[in-house]
């Protein structure tokens, strides 16, 4: 990559797909974590999308694994989606153990991507087909014991549903 | 291509024990190599499974272990996939037997879980979850599956009592059961009366943090042969491996498509069907996970996997005969992570040889083994072994 303003991978509006080539691939770009979360932080939350299949990936990556094509590209996500499953961490992790019980969901977004996070609500308020949305809570905020954190975690965003 | 033969077969003491991990290996050795001449007269490799460095902050466990049994300057590799590091190493002695690379590898695993406490197992098996999205959201081993179970309860018309029932299953053979952690029955009641660990599933529906190791040999037709007093050994007819992805959320809930892959491979390599399997030792970490195999294996039709607790007669229609986990299983047998695939097949052996005293099903001659790691489907070994 030779021309900054090209970079087909790391500007939503270009379209263009195929496969990352090594000069694509650097903090800034969101399909690596670092810039994947730095675009969580003012507020998009960014998939990757295959350009064969419509798999939508959370976080982004570089091969889809619907059809392991590499003609992937990045697509910005909408924060609505529903429950699909549900439970509640009785005893979590150590670093999380002020936040205990923690109800956890898989949800999936109005886009079809699906991932995993809390839910900002008691277990018995939370069904399955339930209408969620994403937030996006700075790390500081949420009472996680910040040796958890990896040092290149350490201003990553924490993300968690809430009943709509 | 050579046969590979399962020719002996030892396994430790399972549960809370006074004994580091490596100490645990002597005593798997040792039964393993009770009517063998010296392990460096009979193996030419090692691999060991083995979960976790946190527990006892060692890795390098193929040295360590290869050492502890006599073996020096072989290749001795430690292998892992979280649950299914067992049955991994398995799998590498196999091919290597196989593939004519060695005559005959020691195959084992170990796991000193109890080490740091409960604490300390949650968090080393936090290590098995998606890091960015999944463990920074704080879940854990009975959380993840809860999801499993929670959205395999909404699809089915099964009730966290037929998820329970399967407990009771596996602790009622685990009764008859020498090698187990939990040799006694429990009761529905029991069950269902248990405190939750993350709805819906609750104490007993969870597999114990067990210390434990085992060991298996490995061989090829000469080296099975030559050895005096091992005339029943038992052959390994078919292997299968699959990863699917490492988030859970990514993944379909209600069917282990790994597993099915990875199983549908085993019986294809062994050149039997799911109606030929006797005997099946599936990964019931948590209950939901032998109703979710049961059906990947294609014992069972879709949605009736929690008849794994009837007797072939009841079940539904579209269901074989197997009998599931009759060593307990994980739940009650034991699990400690790296040993688990192989405890698998220390059942298959005792069932295959005719060992299994009360416990023993009838006429078994083929089964299946199923070892996960990772939240169900993100690693599956499949192994098919048949009597001789
Ligand atoms: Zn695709």
């Amino acid at each position: 990559m030779t021309d900054d303003s090209d970079s087909p991978m790391t500007d939503t509006e270009n379209t263009t797909t195929g496969p990352l080539a090594p000069e694509d691939i650097t903090a800034d770009s969101a399909f690596t974590l670092p810039g994947f979360f730095d675009a969580l932080s003012e507020g998009r939350l960014l998939a990757a999308r295959c350009t064969e299949c419509d798999t939508h990936m959370l976080p982004p990556r570089p091969a889809c694994y619907g059809c392991g094509s590499r003609a992937v590209t990045l697509s910005e996500q909408p924060r609505t989606g529903e429950v699909i499953s549900y439970t509640s961490v009785n005893r979590p992790p150590s670093a999380f153990e002020h936040l205990a019980p923690i109800t956890v969901a898989v949800v999936e977004l109005d886009s079809s991507a699906r991932l995993t996070g809390r839910v900002a609500a008691p277990l018995d308020d939370v069904s399955i087909g339930d209408r969620v949305e994403l937030r996006v809570r700075d790390p500081e905020t949420v009472d996680i014991d910040p040796d958890f954190d990896l040092s290149y975690e350490e201003e990553w965003p924490i993300h968690v549903f809430e009943l709509m | 291509m050579s046969t590979a033969h399962l020719i002996a077969v030892g396994s430790s003491p399972l549960g809370k024990t006074d004994l580091p991990g490596r100490d645990l290996f002597s005593k798997a050795l040792a039964e393993a190599f009770e009517d063998l001449p010296d392990p460096a007269d009979v193996v030419d490799a090692l691999y060991v499974g083995a979960q976790s460095e946190r527990y006892e902050n060692q890795i390098m466990q193929g040295t360590l272990m290869a050492e502890w049994a006599g073996l020096r300057n072989v290749p001795a590799e430690r292998v892992e996939a979280c649950a299914a590091a067992g049955a991994l190493a398995l799998k590498n002695a196999v091919r290597d037997v196989r593939a004519g690379v060695h005559d005959a590898v020691l195959a084992c695993g170990v796991e000193k879980m109890t080490a740091g406490g409960t604490e300390g197992a949650t968090n080393a098996l936090g290590a098995a979850f998606e890091r960015a999205l999944e463990q920074r959201s704080g879940i854990t081993a009975p959380a993840t599956y809860a999801l499993l179970a929670r959205r395999y309860l909404h699809e089915t018309d099964a009730t966290e009592r037929d998820l329970g029932r399967i407990a009771v299953k596996n602790h009622g053979n685990a009764a008859a059961n020498p090698r187990a952690m939990f040799q006694q029955a429990v009761d529905i009641e029991t069950v269902m009366d248990a405190p939750e660990v993350a709805p819906p599933l609750k104490l007993y529906d969870c597999a114990p943090v067990t210390d434990g190791a085992a060991a298996i040999v490995v061989a090829n037709d000469e080296v099975a042969a030559d050895l005096q007093g091992r005339p029943d050994t038992i052959r390994v007819a078919g292997v299968g491996s699959a990863a699917n992805n490492l988030a859970v959320a990514e993944r379909d809930l209600t069917f282990v498509e790994g597993a099915n892959v990875a199983a549908s491979t085993a019986y294809e390599d062994a050149g039997v069907g799911a109606a030929d399997i006797d005997v099946a030792e599936v990964h019931d970490a948590f209950t939901v996970c032998e109703a979710l195999l049961a059906e990947a294996a294609e014992f069972a039709p879709k949605g009736r996997g929690i008849e794994t607790v009837e007797v072939p007669g009841d079940r539904s229609a579209g269901w074989t005969d197997v009998q599931i986990n009759t060593s307990g299983g994980l739940k009650a047998r034991g699990h400690p992570i790296g040993a688990t695939g192989l405890l698998q097949a220390v059942e298959a052996y005792e069932q295959l040889t005719g060992r299994a005293g009360e416990r023993q099903v009838a006429d078994a001659d083929t089964a299946l083994l199923i070892n996960e790691g990772g939240v169900a489907d993100a690693h599956t070994v499949a192994t098919v072994l048949t009597a001789q």
